[in-house]
């Protein structure tokens, strides 16, 4: 297999590796920083089967060797696992208590959630980072968000989120400093969840 | 590799913008997304050597790196200033290396790295603020071994910190301590502040700006989301003060800013002046004098009174 015949199947990465990466990072940082806030992603990128476009923006400003991807089977497709082997040179794993990245969509049995890393009592940042593709995020009074990064509260609207979703937050919320952060991707947008946030459902 | 330089045409400068290679960013950016996640906590990262010695800020330097993007505006700032050595080739340093604009004005700045102090002028929510931190560890002085102060973290095993403060009081009758003094972030981590006064502590509180800590040396992350509950320590009979000065800015005449003593001469006189240059030339600007200003009465707000 030639290095031609490999890269003449693949998409494209970021046009601009350094300036894109950087766009899509102070977006996450934004987001984490601000929980319940929506963000627009800056960067368009070419998007392969089973992910959507900010998904795999984050993936490509974040990911590398160092960390290990986990995709649920809906979105474990050639393409993607491919697409990010070669651009961020990232293991991919199907053991999803390994993943420093787990990638779901909102429609996915979401039952793995419970065995992703929550870190430890001293270095709870060696957590996963929960990256739920949805259909659409909104402001709209669904969600009451307090806590660190929130001036008073946000409100936030993950289309479809299930109940069950709730129940393991509040038990990660409890699990503090421990816990995983989640990112909401929507084929446009970002919001995310800090293991800091308290989630009131309205 | 060089399939990995995406556009040949800007590709090789573009690879380095910021002097850090791409890989490198990238682990500091996981490092700050995790800090901002768990506020107050350590996070380690395999920091990277600068082309500038430690005491110079290279954690600053290298958190600024990983942040910074080619819309920035940059000020840097060594005490309140910002014509110092220090952070002057810190600002010539990301002119050259990711050509971004600089600035002295606080209000037109979109990233500051600061060593000592924070500015006076209230940070908004579309700034960030990044410290270079000497010692990021609030314990190390109790206990100098790294495994025991993760676990004195990890079970909030906090009370020789405050068998310290109390000391404190016990000899001189307050808490001496005056900079770096620790505060508790979101009623979880005890943090240290890195080298500011403790007169800075309260603007850490519930700060609408986005509050980034790197430490070189010592290889760690931290960092305070905006609004987030920053209080520091005291104790019920002995409340945390900041420090006050009898004297007001000989320059600007201002009452409310830290104030820095500039000795005159040998005779022993001296005057106060804002250690926040930029917010003491704005109040110059704006007519704003002080006892020691050389022409006034001047400004239109003097004048004014003047004719009353
Ligand atoms: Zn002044």
């Amino acid at each position: 297999m030639t290095l031609q015949s490999q890269t003449s199947e693949l998409l494209p990465g970021f046009d601009h590796a350094a300036f894109d990466s950087n766009a899509v990072f102070r977006v996450l940082l934004d987001a984490l920083s601000r929980p319940g806030r929506i963000y627009d992603v800056p960067v368009s990128v070419a998007t392969p089967d089973g992910l959507n476009a900010t998904t795999t923006a984050t993936l490509l400003a974040m990911a590398d060797m160092d960390t290990t991807i986990w995709l649920s089977p809906t979105c474990v497709t050639k393409a993607a696992t491919d697409h990010l082997k070669f651009h961020c040179g990232c293991p991919i794993s199907d053991d999803v208590a390994k993943a420093d990245f787990a990638v779901a969509r909102i429609d996915d049995d979401l039952s793995f959630i419970t065995h992703l890393s929550v870190g430890n009592a001293e270095y709870p940042d060696q957590s996963a980072t929960l990256i739920l593709m949805v259909d659409e995020i909104s402001n709209a009074p669904a969600m009451k968000l307090t806590g660190p990064g929130i001036k008073d509260s946000h409100d936030l609207d993950i289309k479809k989120l299930p109940a069950s979703f709730h129940a393991w937050r509040a038990e990660n919320h409890h699990m503090f400093p421990c816990g995983v952060d989640v990112i909401f991707a929507s084929p446009t947008k970002i919001a995310a969840l800090s293991r800091t946030t308290r989630i009131e459902v309205i | 590799m060089e399939q990995l330089a995406n556009n040949p045409a800007d590709g090789a400068t573009a690879y380095n913008f910021a002097y850090l290679d791409e890989q490198t960013k990238r682990m500091i950016r996981r490092a700050l997304l995790k800090a901002v996640a768990i506020p107050g906590y350590q996070v380690p990262f395999a920091g990277r050597e600068m082309p500038m010695p430690y005491g110079w800020g290279t954690g600053g330097v290298q958190v600024t790196a990983a942040v910074i993007g080619p819309n920035d505006t940059l000020k840097v700032i060594d005490q309140g200033a910002d014509d110092t050595t220090n952070a002057v080739s810190i600002r010539q340093f990301f002119a050259k290396t990711a050509n971004v604009a600089t600035t002295e004005k606080t209000a037109e700045a979109s990233i500051i790295q600061t060593r000592h102090r924070i500015p006076e002028k209230e940070l908004r929510e579309d700034q960030v603020l990044v410290y270079q931190v000497p010692i990021p560890e609030p314990l190390r002085f109790l206990e100098p071994r790294e495994t025991e102060t993760r676990k004195m973290h990890a079970l909030e095993e906090y009370g020789l910190m405050h068998v310290k403060l109390y000391e404190d009081i016990a000899r001189h009758g307050h808490i001496a301590t005056t900079y770096a003094y620790p505060v508790m972030v979101d009623d979880r981590y005890v943090m240290d502040p890195s080298p500011t006064p403790k007169f800075d502590n309260p603007k850490m509180n519930n700060m609408a700006a986005l509050q980034l800590f790197g430490a070189g040396r010592e290889k760690r992350i931290y960092a305070l989301p905006p609004y987030t509950k920053v209080k520091s320590l005291d104790f019920e009979d002995h409340p945390f003060e900041v420090q006050t000065w009898k004297d007001e800015c000989g320059m600007c005449g201002a009452h409310d800013s830290y104030l820095d003593e500039v000795i005159l001469d040998d005779q022993g006189n001296r005057m106060f002046v804002c250690s926040d240059t930029d917010y003491c030339a704005e109040r110059q600007e704006a007519g704003h004098r002080g006892p020691q200003h050389h022409d006034q009465p001047l400004g239109n707000a003097s004048r004014e009174k003047a004719a009353e």
